[in-house]
């Protein structure tokens, strides 16, 4: 009887480590993947971002690239700059600076083209002064060169 | 109990013990080596990942280098009032070997793109776009690299500028180069 049992009992005791080792080693593959899924999870996060983030700049650099290229082929009054960056940029408008004969077109503090004009023009009925005569365009922003230039908020006229 | 029977447990029983004992040695053999071996094969495909995330994001930079000097050369070319193709060529070749001014520009555009600086250092002690932008220079007509999949022309006639297509430039869509794909599942075989 003592026999009978007790080999009933191996038995048992046999499926059960069996059935024990099967799932352990589920356990060790469950745990892996875990830390797989986490760890990739996280890299994948943070580098699609990354190259959101530049993708977003490229653009944002190949635009202003764009309108001070064209600009230099076009452009010979801040008129006609403002209906560029209008065609442009809908939503943006670059500010003229009497004073330093220049037009501003800034797409955030350190993105930004700066125009100079030859001469200061004066509408005779309107008084309204503008800019012409394009000598050139700074793209030291865009190089890395120079931060934003101060501010010429009191001589702005916009467009 | 008959002893037929007796005998018929006390060798279930032998077995049974044999069984054990041999699942028993296999359990602790193996329970190392599986999950070492879960843990090895999980390091391993998360670093291929990885390794392809920090490529891609390489490559981006290296894009950048390449984009920056190629609007560089359309602007400087597009404003000089020489147009000879001697004056092209050496406006491309000074573009390309000032390295500082290379990386002022590309690390501006990661600056204001809001990339840390820890990461901006890391992609600039990997390097910077190989080799010459010129792509190829054939029958007066120069290919200029401007970014992964970008590429612009300058053609010249007699030595001097005709005409020039940057329009791949002012198109261009990094987007669609720059895209990571989601991880593979978990690979244990």
């Amino acid at each position: 009887m003592n026999i009978k049992l007790i080999s009933i009992v191996a038995t048992i005791l046999a499926v059960l480590i069996a059935i024990m080792l099967f799932m352990q080693k589920g356990n060790y593959i469950s745990q892996a993947q875990t830390h797989y899924e986490e760890t990739t999870g996280k890299s994948y996060k943070a580098s699609s971002q990354m190259l959101g983030f530049v993708n977003t700049g490229i653009e944002q650099n190949r635009d202003l690239w764009a309108l001070a290229v064209n600009a230099m082929q076009n452009v010979k009054t801040a008129k006609q700059m403002a209906d560029l960056e209008s065609k442009l940029f809908p939503s943006v408008k670059g500010s003229n600076s009497i004073s330093q004969k220049t037009r501003t077109f800034s797409l955030g503090t350190d993105l930004f083209i700066v125009a100079s004009f030859g001469k200061v023009a004066e509408d005779p009925k309107t008084n309204v002064k503008t800019l012409e005569d394009l000598q050139g365009i700074s793209v030291d922003a865009l190089l890395g060169n120079v931060a934003k230039p101060a501010a010429e908020s009191e001589e702005v006229v916009e467009e | 109990m008959n002893p037929d029977k007796m005998k018929k447990f006390k060798i279930l029983l032998a077995v049974d013990i044999v069984i054990i004992v041999a699942l028993a040695v296999v359990m602790f053999v193996l329970k190392g080596q599986y999950g070492e071996m879960a843990q090895k094969l999980a390091t391993e495909q998360r670093d291929a990942y990885r390794k392809q995330a920090n490529d891609m994001l390489h490559a981006q930079w290296k894009s950048v280098d390449q984009f920056g000097m190629a609007w560089k050369l359309v602007f400087e070319t597009v404003s000089s009032k020489d147009k000879s193709e001697k004056a092209f060529t050496e406006r491309l070749k000074a573009i390309e070997s000032d390295m500082q001014a290379r990386e002022r520009q590309v690390l501006h555009l990661y600056t204001s793109a809001g990339i840390p600086e820890k990461a901006q250092i890391q992609f600039s002690e990997l390097g910077y776009a190989e080799g010459s932008i010129l792509l190829k220079d054939e029958g007066g007509v120069k290919e200029i690299a401007c970014g992964t999949g970008c590429k612009i022309s300058f053609t010249f006639a007699k030595g001097m500028l005709k005409s020039m297509d940057y329009s791949a430039l002012e198109k261009y869509s990094p987007a669609e180069n720059f895209k990571l794909v989601e991880p593979a599942p978990f690979r244990f075989e």
